[in-house]
């Protein structure tokens, strides 16, 4: 397996990349980076560029929130996002009207900046 | 089949909820319930040789089962903490029947409770407390609102991919609230509630709207199980424990299967089998209720309706203890508030005052089998029940 996976996951976003454990035995990509394939639980995976394209799988608007960081962002979208890679990971949805949101919304990734961290969030595909 | 039958509930007991939790211990709540659950059953507290215990609120975990055992004085052949979220209640009640009918206990006791202090859940240290590692590093960093947000994300999919509407959600807690009227012992109990007042509380996480959400409380129940054959004569009519079913397919949300379908199918399944019934036959249900989403996600996997009508089923159907089929008679967690663990044993308890004919003013004409669901996390592990009467 991969050594310090989880460092080696925010390193890449800090850069602004987003990449995925991916199974060559399975031929599968998986989230969330962990030491052995969840499918054969074998060590032997790979890093993998992810796309940046996916779509909505669901989404909840919080309007109400007990973290300080979104004091400021309330009301904001959080969301499951299906990677075109197979994999779904949690995320927000960003710069998208209240009216567009909508489960299935083809997203693509953007960066937001939160508490010092690069974290990978979604934005609405131009001309949906 | 090895099981259906050869245990049974003998005993319940349930403590009045509290909403507030000041001065209160978790062990002196269990005690309580344990003597009044060894009482209605019939039996000393020397008879019980089993102790199956769903986790603590505010004390340590560990040896948690032996921190009870000590305290009651109960020295059990077999004993063991069941940590299932909310399926824990369901969860210790088949582990009970497991053991008696492998004939290692005759009287198992199954204790649940907690108490709530209004920080749990709520702040960053609460929603840490019930997050995995995985959890906290790739998901809290988006600001989950812990279960609310779960949920909601299984309450919009199932709008979605079925036009399900927040009426249609609104109604089961409003049908649930018409039973709680006849329950003294429900928190909420005060007045009836309409779809309309559900739907102008505030909205927490859309499109969950206050008076969706549980209300946590403090509190505790106990149940015992008994081998059949070593409980001639109970005092109780007897309740029969014909049919049970597991399963989990997750822990967080966004790595489940889907949202849509869950593994209330696969355990609801198991647990008709075993009994040799069919949806059909059942004359009431108990089903966890952390939510109205919950509840009608359990009628659809279940199969009390086909997947994707559940909507239409609960605005069609009566779902209170005078309708077509009664749901949560007690109230639900809805209306008699989350006491902790307990939260999930009140649907077995209920199902037995049912089927014992019991329930008083809010008794359910026939009343031969009942469904009982527990579900813990977010829609993860599932603990299923078939029950039958005398």
């Amino acid at each position: 397996m991969p050594e310090n996976y989880s460092d080696f996951f925010k390193e890449k976003c800090s850069q602004g990349e987003l990449w995925l454990p991916y199974c060559p035995h399975c031929q599968k990509a998986f989230f969330y980076p962990r030491g052995h394939c969840p499918f054969c639980l074998e060590e032997g995976w790979q890093w993998m560029p992810a796309s940046g394209r996916g779509k909505v799988y669901s989404y909840t608007i919080v309007r109400v929130s007990a973290l300080d960081e979104f004091k400021e962002a309330t009301p904001y979208v959080y969301a499951l996002i299906d990677l075109e890679e197979g994999v779904r990971l949690a995320s927000n949805v960003v710069n998208c009207p209240e009216e567009l949101l909508q489960p299935d919304l083809p997203v693509k990734l953007t960066w937001v900046e939160r508490e010092g961290r690069r974290l990978p969030v979604f934005t609405p595909v131009e001309g949906n | 089949m090895l099981l259906s039958g050869r245990a049974s509930i003998t005993g319940i007991s349930e403590l009045p909820p509290q909403k507030d939790g000041r001065g209160l211990r978790t062990l002196d709540l269990l005690a309580q319930a344990a003597r009044l659950a060894i009482q209605d059953a019939g039996l000393r507290k020397s008879d019980i040789d089993g102790l199956l215990v769903a986790p603590p609120s505010e004390d340590t975990a560990f040896m948690w089962p032996a921190q009870v055992a000590e305290y009651l004085q109960i020295f059990p052949a077999s004993l063991n903490m069941v940590e299932l979220g909310g399926a824990s209640a369901v969860g210790c009640v088949n582990r009970a029947a497991l053991l008696v009918a492998a004939g290692i206990c005759r009287y198992c006791l199954c204790l649940s409770g907690g108490v709530w202090g209004t920080g749990v859940f709520n702040d960053r240290a609460g929603k840490s407390a019930v997050m995995s590692g995985a959890e906290l590093e790739y998901e809290l960093p988006y600001g989950p609102m812990g279960f609310n947000s779960g949920y909601a994300l299984a309450a919009r999919r199932h709008m979605h991919e079925y036009g399900t509407t927040p009426e249609q959600l609104a109604k089961i807690a409003v049908d649930q609230r018409r039973s709680a009227l006849f329950n003294p012992l429900a928190l909420f109990n005060q007045s009836a509630l309409t779809i309309e007042e559900v739907l102008a509380s505030p909205v927490i996480v859309d499109p969950i709207h206050l008076l969706e959400i549980v209300r946590p409380c403090s509190g505790a129940a106990a149940v015992v199980v008994s081998r059949t054959e070593a409980a001639p004569d109970t005092p109780q009519p007897r309740v029969a424990i014909l049919g049970m079913g597991e399963a989990c397919t997750h822990n967080s949300i966004v790595y489940a299967p889907g949202l849509t379908a869950t593994p209330i199918a696969l355990s609801a399944q198991k647990a008709f089998a075993m009994a040799d019934v069919k949806p059909g036959d059942i004359d009431l249900v108990s089903l966890y209720d952390c939510y109205t989403i919950t509840v009608l996600l359990t009628l659809e996997d279940a199969g009390f309706c086909p997947r994707g009508e559940g909507g239409h089923f609960v605005e069609s159907t009566d779902l209170s203890f005078r309708g077509a089929l009664p749901c949560n008679t007690h109230g639900g967690q809805l209306s008699c508030g989350q006491a902790s663990y307990a939260g999930g044993m009140s649907h077995v308890i209920e199902a037995v005052r049912q089927l014992r004919g019991q329930a008083g003013e809010r008794q359910v004409e026939g009343h031969r089998l009942a469904f009982v669901n527990g579900n813990g996390g977010v829609l993860s592990t599932q603990s299923s029940l078939v029950l039958g009467g005398d």
